[in-house]
């Protein structure tokens, strides 16, 4: 199958989209002629023109009001948003707006946009530009979370988030941009609220979102050399989340590590190690649930610092011989 | 919280049960309604039953240990809690009670300065296991407590519980334990037929039944064993009494019987007709004992702590077999009843007795026993006295001897009586003399008319 990197992916998915849909448009900064903070329009206004790949000025809110209007309208709108971190002045539109509207008018009126943004540390951005705030808009009923981890979950989870009649965050992580994987060149869709198994194990169950994923599957191949089977969950969409998986897995496994970037104090392990703790999964549970998340600070800037913030594979591999007392 | 175990009070004059069984181990499940613990009071055995559930956590007392009434013998709970080391004071001292529990409290705090710290994690008495070891466990029938955790803490994980179930903590119900218990079957050789091979009553009895089968085949049959209980239990109880305190003596001497032979067969068919029951030997020796007893009367007495009570009532026992046991009615006011009304009586109280029908007041009182093998070929015995009675008169069969009378070697009904006498409360020579009037009275029943 062909390779396109996840970046690619995610232009693919829109570019497939808006040839076929008429009302589809993008709307953000700088994604014109520049292509976006990261580059991922880059090229789409040749093809699509300025209406519909359009510049916006520097205003996260006027971007997201904008989009609630277009989508209330009858419009499909994508708004990029530069850096997630900057999604605090867009919480208004977003929370209040976005999330409320459909609720609110008792059906009369739908908000089908999706809100892509790119998230996460490890670029050296420090700590204005580097955040994970996805819980923050986890909290709020009426958003949509997705966090793909993969070139081809990205392009499968956009398509279903541009078909859907709800608002949609988005994350799509910085350092996985630039990350390879075989991608069908045809238009395909990845239901919201399905789990993805990446690699199976009895041992422990290791539910990883974004970065997270491609570092517990690469502990887990450390891990194996020990004799240690461990099972890598990807839950691909916070909102809605695929308890079912996870439980299942929990239940063979008896053993639960929640991995994310996002600071564990309040993130959404805690969600997930919740869920754990109230289904029927408890029962099976043989030791107690791990929680890998970033460190109760700002992200620093310096690079070895901004590692530290944020869980490595030696963390998790070390988390997963504690759940079996083998630490 | 664990609930305590009382010594149950059976009746309005019971002050003291004791112990004669407890069924249940400490650290044994056990359920509400099964047998507890077996007790003896003044009047009966009982199996006493639990009125909780949970675990048996402490038994303060052991088999033959006498117990009041209301006093706390053990405690049921959960697995892991703590309870006192000695038996808590009875309720009414409630001041000790509160004494008692500031020091505990006080003691507490100072382990909890001295204790390392993982004592101090399960100071609260709770085993620490993981959700998954508890499910097991219970799945299993398993005490968490009874299996040791490789977590940290003492943490115990599904491998522990895997472990303990492989090396053969037995999964049990409560009741299959119960029947292994009681035919002392090893729980080892049944295997279980239950979830993950519990065993079940059906895998006990099946292992009876086959039990059975095979020992039949093999025909070196295992010697049957009876347990004592019942009326054999208070038998048995009865006569160790009896030997281990009371200095036993036996005197005996034979009885020409050629008269009582006489006198019965003229009376017999009058004392048919009169009552419908025919007079026997034993009549006429009651008559002629309570004669002599009237004469004697330290051998009617009693005695009753420090203390020899003479009776004014002369109530002779006799004893009668029954199945499995021995019973003594008692017959009333012996020196005041003719032989017609003896006969009677002594007839009805025997068939009561062998009926099992007696009432208590049928079985009290007596002053005097009487035990009377004359139908079996024994000649003579030493028979153990009737406590509180001062003394019991075995009778032999009567048989034709060789016996010199003027100068003739001739033969003559013979009987021997066996006079067994409690020598706290008489000596040799008031007993014989008793013996002599005794076979006096028999040897000449007309004297009984003077």
């Amino acid at each position: 199958m062909r390779e396109l990197t996840y970046l690619e992916a995610v232009r693919e998915a829109m570019s497939q989209e808006m040839r076929q849909n008429e009302d589809v448009f993008i709307l953000g900064e700088d994604i014109g002629v520049y292509g976006g903070a990261f580059g991922v329009t880059r090229g789409m206004i040749e093809e699509f023109g300025p209406e519909r790949i359009r510049n916006t000025p520097i205003s996260e809110s006027g971007i997201a009001g904008a989009a609630v209007g277009a989508a209330l309208t009858g419009m499909r709108p994508i708004l990029e948003l530069q850096f997630s971190d900057f999604i605090t002045i867009a919480m208004d539109q977003m929370v209040n707006q976005a999330a409320k509207i459909r609720y609110m008018y008792g059906g009369k009126g739908k908000v089908p946009m999706v809100l892509r943004t790119p998230s996460g540390s490890g670029t050296g951005a420090a700590a204005q530009h580097s955040q994970s705030l996805e819980a923050w808009v986890a909290h709020v009923p009426g958003l949509k979370v997705v966090q793909p981890s993969t070139a081809h979950d990205v392009k499968g989870l956009l398509k279903a988030a541009m078909d859907d009649d709800n608002p949609v965050i988005f994350y799509e992580h910085k350092l996985l941009y630039k990350t390879k994987g075989d991608v069908p060149e045809e238009q395909y869709s990845i239901p919201l609220g399905k789990a993805d198994i990446k690699r199976e194990g009895t041992d422990v169950t290791i539910v990883a979102t974004a970065i997270m994923v491609h570092r517990a599957l690469e502990a887990a191949e450390e891990l194996e050399k020990e004799g240690i089977s461990a099972e890598v969950v990807d839950p691909r969409t916070l909102v809605p989340l695929d308890t079912e998986t996870i439980i299942q897995s929990v239940s063979k496994t008896s053993r639960l590590v929640v991995v994310h970037e996002a600071v564990k104090r309040g993130g959404y392990g805690a969600e997930i190690a919740s869920m754990i703790a109230e289904s029927e999964a408890f029962d099976y549970l043989d030791a107690p649930i791990k929680r890998l998340g970033g460190a109760s600070s700002p992200i620093p800037y310096n690079p070895e610092l901004e590692k530290m913030h944020v869980p490595q594979v030696p963390d998790i591999i070390q988390a997963v011989k504690e759940t079996l007392n083998k630490a | 919280m664990a609930k305590e175990i009382f010594m149950p009070k059976l009746s309005s004059t019971m002050e003291v049960g004791t112990l004669l069984q407890w069924f249940k181990e400490e650290g044994d499940s056990v359920e509400m309604g099964e047998p507890l613990f077996e007790i003896m009071t003044d009047k009966i055995n009982i199996e006493v039953e639990s009125y909780e559930e949970g675990i048996l956590l402490k038994k303060y007392f052991k088999v033959d240990d006498e117990v009041e009434v209301n006093a706390c013998i053990g405690y049921i709970g959960e697995a892991g809690e703590k309870v006192p080391d000695n038996p808590p004071a009875a309720s009414e001292e409630s001041e000790s009670v509160e004494n008692v529990q500031e020091e505990a409290s006080a003691e507490g705090q100072e382990q909890t300065v001295s204790t390392d710290s993982d004592q101090e994690e399960n100071k609260d008495g709770k085993v620490r296991a993981t959700p998954a070891a508890r499910r097991i466990s219970r799945e299993n029938d398993l005490s968490l407590s009874a299996i040791s955790g490789s977590g940290p803490n003492g943490r115990v994980h599904q491998q522990d519980v895997e472990a303990a179930l492989v090396a053969g903590v037995i999964a049990v119900t409560p009741l299959a334990e119960k029947i292994a218990a009681d035919h002392g079957i090893d729980l080892n050789q049944i295997t279980g037929t239950g979830a993950r091979g519990k065993i079940e009553k059906q895998d006990v009895l099946s292992y009876l039944e086959k039990a059975d089968e095979i020992s039949k085949e093999t025909e070196s049959e295992p010697a049957e064993r009876i347990k004592l209980k019942g009326l054999r239990k208070a038998v048995a109880d009865k006569m160790v009494q009896s030997v281990q305190s009371i200095p036993h003596v036996t005197l005996t001497s034979d009885v020409d019987m050629t008269n009582v032979i006489d006198l019965r067969k003229s009376l017999l068919p009058v004392i048919e007709k009169d009552t419908g029951y025919r007079l026997s030997f034993t009549e006429v020796i009651i008559k002629a004992t309570a004669n002599a007893l009237m004469k004697h009367p330290k051998l009617n007495a009693s005695l009753i702590g420090d203390e020899i009570v003479m009776n004014n009532e002369v109530n002779i026992g006799l004893a009668v077999a029954v199945d499995n046991g021995l019973i003594v009615p008692s017959i009333k006011n012996v020196n005041q009843k003719g032989l017609a009304a003896l006969t009677q009586t002594s007839k009805e109280l025997g068939k009561k007795a062998r009926e099992n029908k007696l009432k208590p007041d049928e079985m009290r009182g007596s002053t005097f026993t009487i035990s009377n093998l004359g139908m079996y070929a024994i000649d003579a015995f030493t028979p153990i006295i009737n406590g509180p009675e001062t003394a019991i008169l075995g009778v032999g069969r009567i048989v034709e001897k060789p016996v010199v009378v003027d100068g003739e070697l001739t033969a003559r009904p013979m009987m021997v009586l066996s006079l067994s006498f409690d020598h706290r409360a008489i000596d040799g020579a008031p007993a014989a003399a008793f013996l002599t009037d005794l076979k006096a009275n028999l040897e000449n029943p007309y004297s009984l008319l003077v």
